[in-house]
């Protein structure tokens, strides 16, 4: 006696019949083939928020791309300061606690005498800063390490393919991005004394390429009123929230 | 809004298509009688149906298929082959898949039965292919003086033509698989051989009840080329549909889903296994079992699957002819054939009519496309015992059960009765969810309403009169009848 194989429990009419829950099942998706074909279809990036009667679930990657969560550690970038020069000290902790050993810098040293414009109160000045993105274990260790917040890993974009491996190796001109940030504690903002005024922090949240991801942040009300141009331009999306898993 | 728009253009592209196609096969097949000899429009009409149609619409359907099953599951399909720069509905990737299959290497196994192993495609196309020639596609017309018929052929024997050449079509799975000297190919062979098997015998019996009440065979006359004949007539209707009065016919149809919904389903699903696709597609699943064609690449793998799609056109068409009343409208194609502009206008009328049958085939395609991405696949023994312990008594059932109810009424109407009140009881288990016990009042709720149809005027009282193009209509209708019941007896 060969094994029972069909051991159906149910004594449902409509299962044992099987058509009526066939007839079910099509009209299901039936319905779903109707919807998309008339609908137009939502390109909102956060596809569980996405209304009206197509329910087409597609990024199309290429052209649109899926919003980095906040936190994402993307490319690096090398911070400039206000006047264009990376905030970079060359002081070798990135390099150093670097688990890939993919950073390479080269130190140059400020003459003594030279000009205010060379921002003279700080010593030294990376003359070469090489990331090779491909050794890169992208593990954030070096933005961590930095005393300066000199590297950051915000860009909000992830290494884009190249031809060649050696169109991996970022140096300065490619590293150097974004907006610049500015602390009080940096020595060319300190002041001679109190009477000047105090310097207003250029704290940046903004990414690169705010506007091309549009990455979101939860931004209470009164940092926003600080924020620089830049990021006050970031999409007005509501913060990603726990609860759009309720649905 | 620009996308209902773009959507009911494509429409309107379609419906355009099949008028103009069939006007011009209706034109097209006068000049060939004018000018050529006498007959010569089935020549055109081969080309037309099965290579312009049906060829078309198969090929389209790789595309159609793709595209519609990513609709159903929300995605937006193929989109990235691309003419200049326009996706067009996923029709580069049908050109791309053309060129690949035409250019891949055709690779014939050393090991392999040389000529058996070329022999199968041809056999697996060349049936599927063939079985539309009997199918009509429209209505006969008279065109510049001769009669043009919108079919290939109408042999005497008509449905068995179809299950004839139908049951070649497992000679060309089982020998893919055996010629390819493949253990697996020859699993999958014997898997497919056995399903097609099984299925053609419900296959057959589904059909017994329709032959019976048109006692006819020609698929031409269970369509009905008059009116009053085949599915050309009204159950129950007003003056002008049942042959009394004239102005806008309008009533039942004496269509076959109507009168043999049973027949329809057991021979869908029986259709859907001939086809070997989901939910039936163990001999080859897609993605998981390898099936009959794994020797085969090039065109004769592209061969076995283009008559895949051959096969879904197909059998829609038989499944429009046989239940679902062909070329013919549900209501007021009396008073359209009597219009003055269709009677000056006879390809017209014959494009107009062609039109209505496309549009039932590709209607009953996406039914069977949405069948396949809705059910899921049989188990080998489910399979077995759905066609030979379930199928096949409830079709014997249905030859009984139609015998008798033709023979008690030759006006087909106790018929056209039961079979609402299946459709009804189907259509109750299918919208409610409470337990089981309600299936009886659906029953009855049923035959209540449908109790009035006894009391109507019968069928072939009336005089047929009114139409001027029904000449004979009465005499015809009679001679229906008449066999009708004496088929019974």
């Amino acid at each position: 006696m060969a094994y029972q194989a069909s051991k159906d429990p149910s004594k449902e009419i409509r299962e044992r019949l099987y058509l009526p829950e066939l007839i079910k099942g099509v009209s299901v998706s039936a319905k779903q083939f109707f919807r998309n074909l008339f609908g137009t279809r939502d390109t909102n990036l956060e596809v569980l928020d996405r209304k009206g009667l197509s329910k087409v679930a597609t990024v199309q990657y290429p052209e649109e791309k899926v919003i980095y969560p906040p936190g994402y550690r993307g490319l690096h970038r090398l911070v400039p300061r206000d006047d264009g020069k990376p905030r970079c000290v060359a002081c070798y902790m990135c390099a150093t606690i670097c688990p890939a050993q993919c950073i390479y810098i080269e130190a140059g040293e400020f003459e003594a005498d030279a000009g205010p414009e060379a921002s003279r109160v700080i010593e030294k000045f990376p003359t070469r800063f090489v990331i090779d993105e491909l050794r890169c274990i992208v593990c954030g260790l070096c933005v961590e390490a930095c005393p300066k917040d000199a590297i950051r890993m915000d860009t909000g974009v992830h290494t884009p393919s190249e031809y060649t491996r050696a169109d991996f190796v970022y140096d300065i001109p490619k590293l150097l991005k974004g907006p610049p940030v500015s602390h009080p504690s940096d020595p060319w903002n300190r002041r001679e004394d109190s009477h000047q005024p105090h310097h207003q922090p250029k704290e940046a949240h903004a990414r690169i390429g705010d506007g091309l991801v549009g990455l979101k942040l939860p931004q209470p009300e009164h940092e926003k009123a600080a924020l620089p141009a830049g990021a006050a331009a970031a999409p007005k999306t509501p913060p990603a929230q726990v609860h759009r898993f309720e649905k | 809004m620009s996308r209902i728009l773009f959507v009911l253009f494509a429409f309107g592209l379609i419906l355009g298509a099949f008028f103009g196609v069939t006007a011009g096969g209706y034109v097209l097949g006068a000049l060939a009688d004018a000018h050529w000899f006498q007959g010569a429009h089935r020549l055109v009409m081969v080309l037309i149906l099965l290579l312009v149609f049906v060829m078309v619409i198969a090929t389209l359907l790789t595309a159609a298929e793709r595209k519609w099953s990513a609709l159903m599951q929300n995605r937006i399909g193929p989109n990235r082959a691309k003419i200049f720069g326009s996706p067009l509905a996923g029709l580069g990737h049908t050109i791309a898949d053309v060129v690949k299959m035409l250019t891949k290497e055709d690779f014939i196994p050393s090991a392999a039965n040389k000529g058996l192993f070329i022999l199968a495609p041809m056999l697996a196309f060349g049936s599927a292919f063939a079985l539309f020639a009997v199918v009509p596609a429209g209505p006969s017309i008279e065109l510049m003086g001769n009669t043009i018929d919108m079919v290939a052929a109408t042999p005497d024997f008509g449905v068995l033509y179809v299950f004839a050449i139908a049951s070649i079509a497992v000679y060309g799975t089982a020998l893919a698989g055996w010629s390819s000297n493949n253990k697996f190919g020859l699993l999958g062979g014997v898997r497919a051989s056995a399903q097609m098997v099984s299925y053609e015998v419900s296959l057959g019996m589904s059909l017994v009840g329709m032959m019976m009440i048109f006692s006819t065979v020609q698929l031409p006359v269970m369509v009905g080329e008059t009116f009053g004949q085949g599915q050309f007539q009204y159950i129950w209707g007003n003056d002008a549909a049942m042959g009394t009065g004239t102005g806008f016919d309008f009533g039942l149809p004496a269509w076959g889903i109507f009168m043999q919904p049973l027949g329809f389903i057991l021979f869908f699903v029986a259709s859907l296994a001939e086809t070997k696709r989901a939910p039936f597609d163990v001999p080859e699943g897609e993605s998981e079992i390898i099936g009959y064609f794994v020797e085969y690449s090039g065109m004769k793998f592209g061969l076995f699957m283009i008559s895949e799609f051959v096969e879904i056109v197909v059998l829609s068409g038989l499944l429009v002819v046989l239940f679902l009343g062909g070329y013919h409208l549900p209501f007021g194609e009396v008073w359209l054939r009597s219009l003055p502009v269709m009677q000056e206008h006879t390809w017209l009328f014959g494009a107009l009519l062609g039109t209505v049958f496309w549009v039932k085939v590709l209607a009953l395609i996406l039914v069977q496309l949405l069948i396949r991405w809705s059910a899921i696949r049989f188990r080998y023994d489910q399979l077995q015992s759905l066609g030979w312990k379930t199928m096949l008594p409830l079709a014997l059932g249905n030859v009984f059960v139609t015998g008798a109810l033709v023979l008690w009424d030759p006006s087909l109407r106790w018929l056209t009765v039961v079979g609402l009140v299946f459709l009804f009881a189907l259509l109750v288990l299918t919208i409610t969810h409470a337990p089981s016990d309600e299936e009886d009042e659906a029953h009855d709720e049923g035959h209540g309403h449908h109790d009035h149809g006894h009391t109507s005027p019968s069928l072939h009282g009336g005089s047929a009169h009114a139409l001027p193009s029904a000449h004979g209509a009465d005499d015809t209708l009679e001679a229906a009848a008449r066999t009708a019941a004496s088929i019974s007896h």
